[in-house]
């Protein structure tokens, strides 16, 4: 019911690139092309947003930003080819921010963070994912061994490297469990790698456009949006990536149909065609979907997601009700 | 390092060569589905040696110039998914190398378009490596 009141302290023309919201200790973090990134905490007692600068050092656009599960840090990926893992010292009540730069070599499209913590996966222009270790002393991580970690790792470790895809890597997302890493790319190409099988990377070229971002189902479902407008489910059987379904029930057109009387009109008007000349699309969505956001989950099951695109509309779509509506439909 | 890509390179050139012969030979017994499979095999993407995906290029376009126009769809949708995929490279190619041939070419766009979609042309355009 409050929208952030405070005057956004953004220098005209730059925009604001990402957006994220941490539902435990209720803060958000923004980036801008401005090379900054606030922290917003809620002031209950001037019922308005309060922006915290945080010194990034970096000198290019900072193009998206999470906070990570714990929400006590958060990493920003940007131009400037690397990728700033920010977290609060206490001390000095100000945001600090380190870098992890070897071995980027483009700009970072995409973040998302392990279960863990302290494990980070980016995508970036150099058609590369990776994954690294952001462990810091400073916040008392105490990383483990495991098959994405094969010995102790500091922070900024490269863990894993992926060159499957032939363009941007444009979405980037872990299973719930961490276990799998799926990315997408501009070559309209889905990959996922299971962490003890790094070597296999099952991999799906598609005959659509490519997409631009990507949403676990399930441990062992993807769902993806982007340049086709609708967000559409692949299934993983044994080491493939399969079609699932396309989740936008076509719906009826909203102005209801046309009148007998106004098709007459139009027939008269244009000729003879009667399909209607609009350049509306039968998706929901009328420009390509930008993002998709998991907004309920039960346990490793996916209920609810919502989607924005450059139709500048935000979609909440229900699983349960795709489910009942789209037939053979598993997640 | 540099040893092991010079061998690989001579395997490519070689390789390129004897597949132009296997496929003249198929092309003379009209198996032109099967000329245009090997065809597209393995493609010297990326090769240091221009002469070497000359080569395989006028190989590829000796083969599209076989077929009659109805024919090319049943051919097409034969291809796999890679194949296709290698097919639409050699056609934008095509378009830019020699563009007397447009029409001929246009008529393969049509076909591998409606086999591998708009997500085959995709590939085409970033790719980096030049086919």
């Amino acid at each position: 019911s409050s929208g952030i009141n405070a005057e956004w302290p953004l220098r005209p023309g730059e925009r604001v690139l990402s957006v994220d919201w941490a539902p435990k200790t209720n803060r958000i973090v923004t980036c801008a092309g401005d090379r900054n990134a606030y922290v917003w905490n809620w002031d209950a007692e001037k019922a308005e947003w309060k922006a915290s600068l945080v010194l990034l050092r970096i000198e290019r656009a900072a193009t998206y930003v999470r906070w990570s599960p714990n929400e006590d840090r958060f990493a920003v990926g940007s131009g400037a080819r690397l990728l700033s893992i920010c977290y609060y010292d206490e001390e000095h009540d100000w945001w600090v921010s380190k870098h992890i730069k070897k071995p980027i070599r483009s700009t970072i499209l995409c973040v998302d963070w392990h279960p863990n913590n302290y494990i980070v996966a980016i995508g970036s222009c150099d058609f590369k994912c990776r994954v690294f270790s952001s462990a810091l002393k400073e916040l008392d991580d105490k990383p483990e061994v495991s098959p994405w970690m094969a010995k102790l790792s500091k922070f900024s470790t490269l863990l894993a490297e992926f060159d499957t895809s032939d363009g941007w890597v444009h979405g980037v997302k872990f299973s719930p469990s961490g276990d799998k890493l799926a990315w997408v790319s501009h070559d309209s190409s889905i990959n996922v790698v299971d962490m003890n099988t790094q070597d296999k990377v099952s991999r799906i070229v598609m005959a659509s456009l490519p997409l631009n971002s990507v949403i676990w189902g399930s441990e062992s479902s993807v769902i993806c949006g982007g340049h086709d407008c609708y967000p559409v489910l692949y299934n993983l059987v044994g080491d493939n990536v399969v079609f699932g379904a396309k989740l936008d029930v076509n719906n009826k057109k909203a102005d209801g149909g046309i009148s007998a009387m106004a098709r007459f009109k139009m027939m008269d008007s244009r000729g003879g065609a009667e399909k209607d000349n609009s350049t509306k699309l039968d998706t929901t969505h009328q420009n390509a979907i930008k993002e998709l956001r998991v907004t309920k989950m039960a346990g490793a099951q996916l209920k609810q997601f919502s989607s924005v695109g450059k139709d500048g509309k935000l979609v909440i779509w229900d699983v349960d009700a795709l489910v009942a509506a789209i037939q053979g439909l598993k997640l | 390092k540099q040893w092991y890509q010079r061998r690989l390179a001579i395997t490519a050139g070689q390789e390129v060569t004897e597949r132009a012969a296997e496929v003249k030979k198929l092309l003379n017994l009209t198996k032109n589905k099967d000329a245009l499979k090997l065809a597209l095999q393995n493609p010297p993407i990326g090769h240091q040696d221009p002469s070497v995906k000359e080569q395989n290029y006028e190989t590829v376009l000796s083969v599209l110039k076989a077929f009659r126009t109805p024919e090319i769809d049943a051919a097409v949708g034969e291809l796999s998914d890679a194949d296709v995929d290698v097919l639409m490279k050699y056609l934008y190619k095509g378009f830019s190398n020699s563009p007397d041939k447009a029409a001929a070419l246009l008529l393969w766009h049509e076909k591998a378009v409606k086999k591998g979609g708009v997500g085959c042309v995709i590939r085409v355009m970033v790719d980096r490596k030049g086919i």
